[in-house]
This record gives structure tokens, C-alpha cells and sequence, in this order.
């Protein structure tokens, strides 16, 4: 007997599944109509197939090297106007005093421009909200997340990402190139757009889960090597997320497309920017040109750091987005929050700019490098200098940069309070776009940035990305890891110089490189692809190695006080997430436990009127139903003979000439259904009640032999999880039926009863379902 | 030959024009310098291997060397936009730049003659309220001259004036704000931070009105349906309880 009645309701908390999300159809239905299909087309019909998924790929990179060079040259131009607008008001009120209207223009400009942002998410397409990563990561796992592909997230997601930045939030616009890449993979794959009612009767072929989902994965490397000018980076990426269901083919493609969107977006860029052969900007963040570097020294101070910082910023954006979830879940507080950070980050530039002292005079012209040494003392050894080094430091601000082209953003700072010829230097590093603001971090010569400056800045841009991350707008997380981890590396670089006074350690530009590798490791926690994606960003292998280090050692130092960012809002959505491997101490438990009984079962020759109940059935929301013998003794339980997927259910009934209907003396047959009726349906199947059957169809007996898939995957009941897992993960099943000796159907193993083990801190625990 | 190394000997004369640069124009003497040299070395190159074979005839290539540290020079320093076309005077904008450049510092010299420079060095307000105007004159007219110019050469030509306009700026300017302090002060703090603090207090207010105020999203539990769900339905209620 229960001591206590079973708690019905509880708050929300990390500790729990949600039953909104199904899986992909991965694996295919071999059902007769499908093995009909392959007969009837020839050989030569599947090599065109294998070149339409060669053109799509290409089309892929093609349209996210478009959509990346349309979000960047947009936000150039509205970022510049807002800019000019901010700038001239400024300028007109230093001298005559009334400097607050200046704040309060700021201030309501930004909240302005991020309302409109927010207000398309909050109310149009709310899954278009944050880096769209975890979402990705979800669909890559096999989850689909509801509207996650659709045109219409595409562009709420590119214009939401757009007012974001120009909003002045502290955020960036990689994250999102993902998520729109795999939009656009998903939409160009199947041939047809079901929101604009327009079918295009191509690819016909490629109208089913498995094929959208490869080309998903060709999409979002495509959109990391956009984001990234990465493009091994890109295909690393959607093989750490999709890696169990990985072939060379797959991976050649995916290589193909990711190329292909990285070559548009520099050639469109470059053709923007009056420059056609220039070819210097590969991705929508360019980190610079770092040359090999004599002392690659980096302590491991840096590691520690970043993984303590990304834990810490963790936990913080866990806490709020807790206490969001929990009690800002209406749309309009959503949006009345995003205007609020908005207003509050102009605030708060506006005030560390009127409070800095920190002025400096103006110089475009290249500088000197000084000496290149490495050690202590007499210990020191120093490279020949590149050129004589001048008496004093020269000063250069957060934005000329001598390196690269002065393309983007080409304005003028602040004077403000300073004399006139010189400029606030936190003025610009709060104008700046925060891309220019890395790059420049990355490669000003040592003496250009005040330490009390770069401090103030680091902290407080911690806090407010922190707390950005996980509003109701669409942003990424990326760049403001690596500016903070930039910003707080060169102020060790800087510290390290002012030590050891006399020798200089490595250029604490490079100091800054390891920092942001370490922040962002910290906080996404990524390995593989994050090492390639950082080491084709610098443009020189030879930092590949270090890099490597400081994140698998960041990752190491983070993961013992809590989990990466995106895994942490997985977790926190209740998507039953499938990890790489089943947890290491459950092998004691078998297939007889974790299956969920007892299961619906539908017979082989079944009549209309059980099978519309059982789709019809509202507490039960299955999508799978093992079809066993027919017996007319109906409580015995009768082998197994195959599987059928609601869907085609629906499709059976609604489809002409709806084999609901079909008399039992077969005399009014009229055309065949086929695999093409299918696919045509796919992917929104309509509800099962807009199927009207009328009594007398109700009586009728239907036949699902053609229809079902006669040999579904199943699992003796004596089989260990981590066994179940592994043939489920690597397949990419849905349903898996679990049968006995006498292959009688005795459970079903679906994702969230896999998912719901996890491996916590006291060992293994358990989740609970719960409806969101 | 002879007359090309006899004119390595205007060496000297040439640093001193350099180290007065700050107030007579770098344009102005390398023009004078530099124009002879470019002279002789062109008039040399017309039949060119007896050219070469004079030029690279040592083994430093000094007036090679030499010829091409002024053409870097002129260049960098944009000298040809101060100086008008073909010819050696300065243009007539740069011309009207340097005038009130002289008048600006006259005014300062003028104002300063009663005080010892390093004596009193707090008090330039004469200085300060009688030169306003020549300075402020003298400033509107290099803006002008920047926009103008910037406007012009978008074709990638460099985006400075010549740098003799720019040094002289570059020195009033010092002298205005640095030795003078003749700058703006700013006035408005209190208004600044009352908006700010304004700001900075709503989100505490919303986050405060919406945990006091919104009811709390709650999650409807599931009963999975498993074998042996009492244990694990025990195992659930101690977690919760």
C-alpha cells in the first residue's frame, strides 16, 4: 500500500521527459509496396538518384553561403545606421550638456528594435528562440522537434537574429547559421514547400525521414562552415552530433555542400565589397591572420580559468532560465524581458563609457612589432625583431586593426570628454560589433588596450551575455564566449608582461587566442569539431595542438561541476535525448523492465471500426502498433507479424480509394495504393478525425499484409539495456518490439523509455514522463 | 657619377629639415631635396644600361636605396595633396591652413607673454577665452578639409591629408588641451545617473512582480507503464517526498 497519494503535479525541473517529442522514422518500412517500387525502377534510374543528392548538396551550400552574406551585409548597413544616428546625438549633446537624452535614446533605440525581435518569436515561432544548436543536436539525435524545419522558423530565425544584433544585445549571429542551414536542407531536399502550397514534383525519392535527415546534416555543416569559414569543421560537427549514423557517402556529401556555402559566401561578400579576387572572408567571423608563433607557451591557468568561468556562466543561465520557465512563460512577459535586457545593456555601456577616463589618439597607419621572446631573464630567448622598435608604445584602438581591412563598420568613435584628437576607447568596444571586437583583441600589438579598461569590460559583458542567453529571441551564444575568454586572456597576457618586466612572454594577442578557446570550452563543452572549427578560423594548423589541450582540458575542469550549455537546455526542455551509450552500470537491467507494457496491438486482418478507436484514443498517444496473427479467439496473445506506423494508417484511411471502404468480395477494387500516395502525405499526416467512417464502414475488415513492415527489429526480453540501446541508437529506430520464446509480442521499447536512464550524481537514476 | 654622390652630401641638410618637420613641413623640404634627386636619377635612366651600371655600381646601391626611401616618404606622407599640381608652392586649401595655423600660434604667444610658461601652469584661462575662436576657426577648417578629402579619394587612395596639415594640427591640438586644458568639462552627472539607476531598477521590479504574481508552470506527472511499476512508483515517491 502507498503511504502517500503519487504527487500528480510538480514544478518543473531538469529531472524530467516530456512526451511531446517523437522520434524521426530513420529506419525504412520494407513493406511490399516499397519492395514493388524498387522493382520497377532500374539501375540507371538509381544512379540519377545519387546525382540529385550530389545537386542538392550543392544547392544546400549554395543558399546558406546566400542567406549567411544577406544576415551580414544587413546588419552592416542597419548597424551603421543606428550608429550614426546614436553618434550624432551624442555629439551634439557632450557640449551642451544633457547627456541623459543621449542615454535614453540609446536605451529605448535598442529596446525598440529588439521588441520587434522578440514579439515575431514569442508570438509567430517560438522554437525559432536561441541558437537553434540544441534544437539541431535534438533533430541530429533523431527527436522531432515540432516546427523545428519549417520555412516559416527560417525567417523568423534570419530576420529575429538580424534585430537581435542590431538591437545591440550581447550576442552573436554564428549560432543561428546552423539552425537556418538545416532549414534550408530540410526544405530544398524534399521538393516542395507544404507552407507555400507549392510542389514542384522533384525528389520525389527523398519525401521520407531517413533521406531529410542526412541532408539536415549536410545543412547544418553547411551553416557551421558559413558561420565558421570552417568547413571541415562543419562535417566534424554533424558527425559528433549524427555519428551513429554515419557512411562515407554521407560524409563526401556533406564535405561537398559544406565547401560549396563557405565559396559563395566569400565570393559574394567580396564581390560586395568592391573587391572581386579578395576572397578574405570565408565565414561570418574571420579571426585574422595568425603567423607561427616562436613561444606557444600557454600555462595551464588557462584551461582552469575557462573551465571554471564557462561552469559558472552555466549554472548562472541555469538558474534563470529555470525561473523563466517557470514563471515567465507568457508570450508578452517574454517579450517585455527582452526589451528590459536591451534597455539595461545600453545603460550600462552608456554609463562605463561616461565613467572611463580612458583616452586615446587615433592612429590607421601600421605599427612596429617589438621583439619576440620567450622566457625569463637570461633564459630568454628572442627572435630577430620584424622591424626597429619605436621609443614609446604605439596606441591603436579596439578597431583599427593593422592586419585587415577597414571593410565593415567603418566609423568613427567617441570623442566624448576626451581632447580633442583622441578617442574613448570603451566607447568603441562597446560600439563595436563584437565579431571586430575578437579580432581586434586577437591582433592589436601589446600597449593598446588600458588593463582597468579590458577588466571592467570583461565583467560586465559576462554578466549580460549570461544573461541573454535564453531570452525569447534568436541568438548565439559563440561570440560572447570568445570575447570574453579574448578579453580576459590578453588582460593576462598584459599582467604576465607587467611581471616579468624586461622579457616579454608570447604576444598577448595569442594569450587572448587560448582564452577564448578556453572560455568557449568551458562553457559549449565541444571537443572535436570546436578544435577544427578554431584551428581552420586562425588559418594555421600549428595551433591546432595547443588548442586541442586547453579545450579537452577546459571540458575536463567543466564537466565535474556542470554540463555544457546546450546539453544543459536539452535537459532542461525534457527532450529524451539519447547519448552515445547506454549508462555504464545498467547492465543489470534487462528489456522486461524498461519496455512499456501492455502494448495495442492490431491483427492482421483487423476490422475498420478497432483500428479508428485506437487512433482515436485520446490517453494514449502511441504511433506504432505491432500487427500480430489473426485468431478468433481474441485473448490469446498471437505472434508477431509485422509493424504499421499511425501515419500509414491515416493515410489508408484518408487516401482514395481508402481501403477502409473496401468491400470483403474485393469486387470493387479500384486503383492500388502506392509508395507514391505515401510520400505525398509525408510529413504532415492530418489527424485521425478528419477521417469520417460511417457505420456500415465501420464493419468492414481491412487487410494490412501490404501495408505493414513484415520484419520489424525485436529484442528478446532477457536482453540487457545497454544491448537495447545500442541496437536502437545505431539503427535509429523508433519502435522495437519485445517478444518472447514464442515471438509473441510482450512490450514495446520506445525513446523515452531508453532515455529516461541516465547515469546521475549518487548513480543511476531515473527521469519521469511528464505532459508539457 | 660624380654629380649624383655630391648629392649624398645634402644628407646632413636634409635630416636638419627633417628635425624641424614639426614646423616647417615635411612636404616642403623633401620637395626640395627630393626633387633634385629624382631629377638626376631620372635624367640617368633615359639610356638605361649605362644607367644600371653607374647606379648598381657599389656594392651598398646607396642612391637606388636612397631614391626609393623618398618615394616611400612621399607617399606615405601624402605630401601630394598639399602640394599643387606640377609645380612647388603649396596648394591654395593648405596655404589657407597654414596662415591661421601661424595666427593660431601667434594668438598663443601672444596671450602667454605676461606669465612665466612653467611657473603658473594652472592659468591659461586668458589664453583659453581670447584664442577660442582663432582655435576653433582653425578646427572647423581641417574637418573640412578631412570630409572633402575623404569624399574624393574613396578610390583607395590613402584616407589622410598631407602630413604636414596633420602634424600642425596634431601640435595645436597638444597645446589646447594637453598644456592648456582649455577642454570641456562635463556638467550633467547627476541627470545621467538618476536614468541610469531608473534603468537598471525596472528589470528587478519585473522579475520581482512576476515570481510574486504569475502562477508557477507546473508539469502533469505520467504513470509509465511498465512490469513491476510498484517498485519503481515507490522509488518515485521518496524522491519526492
Amino acid at each position: 500500500e502507498l503511504p502517500r497519494p503519487y504527487p500528480n503535479e510538480i514544478p518543473h525541473n531538469e529531472k524530467l521527459l516530456s512526451l511531446k517529442y517523437e522520434s524521426l522514422d530513420y529506419d525504412n518500412s520494407e513493406n511490399q509496396l516499397f519492395l514493388e517500387e524498387e522493382r520497377r525502377i532500374n539501375h540507371a534510374a538509381f544512379r540519377t538518384v545519387e546525382i540529385k543528392r550530389w545537386v542538392i548538396c550543392a544547392m544546400i551550400g549554395i543558399l546558406t553561403g546566400l542567406v549567411a552574406c544577406f544576415i551580414d551585409i544587413v546588419v552592416e548597413n542597419l548597424a551603421g545606421l543606428k550608429y550614426r544616428v546614436v553618434k550624432d546625438n551624442i555629439d551634439k549633446f557632450t557640449e551642451k550638456g544633457g547627456l541623459s537624452f543621449s542615454l535614453l535614446l540609446w536605451a529605448t533605440l535598442n529596446a525598440s528594435v529588439v521588441m520587434v525581435g522578440s514579439v515575431i518569436v514569442a508570438f509567430v515561432e517560438p522554437v525559432a528562440a536561441g541558437s537553434g544548436i540544441p534544437q539541431i543536436k535534438c533533430y541530429l539525435n533523431g527527436v522531432k522537434i515540432p516546427h523545428v524545419v519549417r520555412l516559416k522558423t527560417l525567417v523568423i530565425k534570419v530576420c529575429g537574429v538580424i534585430l537581435s544584433v542590431v538591437g545591440g544585445l550581447a550576442v552573436g549571429k554564428e549560432g543561428p547559421m546552423i539552425h537556418s542551414g538545416a532549414v534550408i536542407a530540410a526544405g530544398i531536399s524534399q521538393g516542395r514547400s507544404t507552407s507555400l502550397k507549392r510542389d514542384f514534383k522533384i525528389f520525389e525519392y527523398f519525401r521520407r525521414d531517413t533521406e531529410k535527415r542526412d541532408f539536415v546534416s549536410a545543412g547544418a555543416a553547411a551553416g557551421v562552415s558559413a558561420a565558421f569559414g570552417a568547413p571541415v569543421g562543419g562535417v566534424l560537427f554533424s558527425l559528433e552530433e549524427g555519428a551513429s549514423f554515419w557512411n562515407q557517402f554521407l560524409t563526401w556529401r556533406i564535405f561537398f555542400a559544406s565547401m560549396i556555402s563557405t565559396f559563395t559566401l566569400n565570393s559574394v561578400l567580396s564581390v560586395y565589397h568592391g573587391n572581386p579576387w579578395d576572397l578574405s572572408s570565408p565565414g561570418l567571423i574571420n579571426f585574422g591572420r595568425f603567423d607561427n608563433e616562436t613561444c606557444m607557451l600557454t600555462p595551464p591557468s588557462f584551461p582552469l580559468t575557462g573551465g571554471i568561468l564557462g561552469a559558472l556562466f552555466n549554472a548562472l543561465n541555469y538558474w534563470l532560465t529555470m525561473f523563466r520557465i517557470r514563471y515567465i512563460h507568457r508570450p508578452c512577459l517574454q517579450v517585455i524581458e527582452a526589451m528590459l535586457v536591451a534597455a539595461v545593456t545600453a545603460a550600462v555601456g552608456f554609463v562605463m563609457i561616461y565613467c572611463s577616463r580612458d583616452c586615446q589618439p587615433i592612429q590607421g597607419s601600421s605599427v612596429a612589432y617589438p621583439l619576440q621572446c620567450c622566457g625569463i631573464g637570461v633564459l630568454a630567448v628572442c627572435s630577430p625583431p620584424t622591424s626597429a622598435p619605436t621609443g614609446e608604445q604605439p596606441l591603436a584602438l579596439l578597431w583599427g586593426s593593422p592586419q585587415l581591412p577597414l571593410v565593415t563598420l567603418s566609423f568613427l568613435p567617441f570623442q566624448l570628454f576626451c581632447a580633442d584628437g583622441e578617442y574613448n576607447s570603451m566607447a568603441t568596444a562597446f560600439f563595436n560589433t563584437p565579431e571586430k571586437s575578437v579580432v581586434n583583441l586577437f591582433h592589436d600589438p601589446p600597449g593598446s588596450y588600458n588593463p582597468m579598461t579590458l577588466g571592467m569590460f570583461t565583467l560586465m559583458y559576462f554578466f549580460l551575455a549570461c544573461w541573454t542567453y535564453g531570452l525569447t529571441v534568436s541568438a548565439g551564444v559563440f561570440i560572447p564566449s570568445l570575447l570574453i575568454g579574448a578579453a580576459w586572456g590578453r588582460l593576462f597576457g598584459i599582467s604576465l608582461s607587467y611581471l616579468a618586466k624586461g622579457s616579454i612572454w608570447a604576444d598577448p594577442g595569442k594569450y587572448a587566442l587560448m582564452g577564448a578557446a578556453a572560455q568557449l570550452g568551458g562553457i559549449v563543452r565541444m571537443t572535436l569539431s570546436l578544435t577544427v572549427i578554431m584551428m581552420e578560423a586562425t588559418g594555421n594548423v600549428t595551433y591546432g595542438f595547443p588548442i586541442m589541450l586547453v579545450l579537452m582540458t577546459a571540458k575536463i575542469v567543466g564537466d565535474y561541476f556542470v554540463e555544457g550549455l546546450y546539453d544543459m537546455h536539452i535537459q532542461l526542455q525534457s527532450v529524451p535525448f539519447l547519448h552515445w551509450e547506454a549508462p555504464v552500470t545498467s547492465h543489470s537491467l534487462t528489456a522486461r523492465e524498461v519496455m512499456s507494457t501492455p502494448v495495442t496491438c492490431l491483427r492482421r486482418i483487423e476490422r475498420v471500426g478497432t483500428v479508428v478507436d485506437i487512433l482515436s484514443d485520446t490517453s494514449s498517444n502511441h504511433n506504432g502498433f505491432p500487427v500480430v496473427e489473426s485468431n478468433p479467439n481474441t485473448t490469446q496473445v498471437a505472434g508477431l507479424r509485422g509493424l504499421i506506423l499511425r501515419s500509414q494508417l491515416i493515410v489508408l484511411g484518408l487516401v482514395p480509394p481508402q481501403v477502409f471502404v473496401e468491400r470483403a468480395n474485393l469486387n470493387l477494387v479500384q486503383r492500388r495504393l502506392k509508395l507514391k500516395d505515401f510520400r505525398d502525405a509525408y510529413p504532415r499526416f492530418p489527424p485521425i478525425q478528419s477521417i469520417h467512417v460511417s457505420q456500415d464502414e465501420r464493419e468492414c475488415m481491412i487487410d494490412l499484409s501490404e501495408f505493414m513492415n513484415p520484419t520489424p527489429y525485436t529484442v528478446p526480453q532477457e536482453a540487457s539495456l545497454p544491448r537495447v540501446f545500442k541496437l536502437f541508437r545505431a539503427l535509429g529506430l523508433r519502435h522495437l518490439v519485445v517478444v518472447n520464446n514464442h515471438n509473441e509480442v510482450v512490450g514495446m521499447v520506445t525513446r523515452k523509455d531508453l532515455a529516461r536512464y541516465r547515469l546521475g550524481k549518487e548513480g543511476l537514476e531515473e527521469l519521469s514522463l511528464a505532459q508539457t | 657619377m660624380a654629380p649624383l654622390r655630391s648629392q649624398l652630401l645634402l644628407l646632413p641638410a636634409l635630416a636638419l629639415a627633417i628635425g624641424s618637420a614639426s614646423w616647417a613641413g615635411l612636404s616642403r623640404s623633401l620637395l626640395t631635396q627630393y626633387g633634385d634627386i629624382a631629377r638626376a636619377v631620372g635624367n640617368s635612366s633615359e639610356s638605361h644600361n649605362c644607367a644600371k651600371s653607374i647606379l648598381t655600381s657599389d656594392r651598398l646601391q646607396v642612391v637606388v636605396t636612397l631614391s626609393a626611401f623618398f618615394n616611400d616618404t612621399w607617399e606615405a606622407a601624402n605630401c601630394a595633396n598639399c602640394i599643387k599640381n606640377n609645380s612647388e608652392e603649396l596648394s591654395n586649401s593648405t596655404q589657407e591652413f597654414m596662415d591661421l595655423f601661424n595666427k593660431s600660434l601667434t594668438c598663443f604667444e601672444h596671450n602667454l607673454q605676461g606669465q612665466a610658461m612653467d611657473l603658473s601652469p594652472n592659468n591659461y584661462t586668458e589664453v583659453c577665452k581670447n584664442c577660442n575662436g582663432t582655435y576653433k576657426n582653425l578646427s572647423d577648417l581641417y574637418n573640412k578639409l578631412q570630409r572633402l578629402n575623404r569624399h574624393g579619394d574613396e578610390s583607395g587612395h590613402s584616407a589622410h591629408l598631407c602630413i604636414d596639415v596633420e602634424d600642425a594640427m596634431n601640435i595645436t591640438r597638444k597645446l589646447w588641451s594637453r598644456t592648456f586644458n582649455c577642454s570641456v568639462p562635463c556638467s550633467d552627472t547627476v541627470p545621467v545617473i538618476a536614468v541610469s539607476s531608473f534603468i537598471l531598477f525596472l528589470p528587478i521590479v519585473f522579475y520581482l512582480s512576476s515570481f510574486l504574481h504569475s502562477k508557477q508552470k507546473k508539469r502533469i506527472l505520467i504513470l509509465p507503464k511498465r512490469i513491476q511499476s510498484n517498485a519503481s512508483l515507490v522509488n518515485i515517491q521518496e524522491k519526492y517526498s
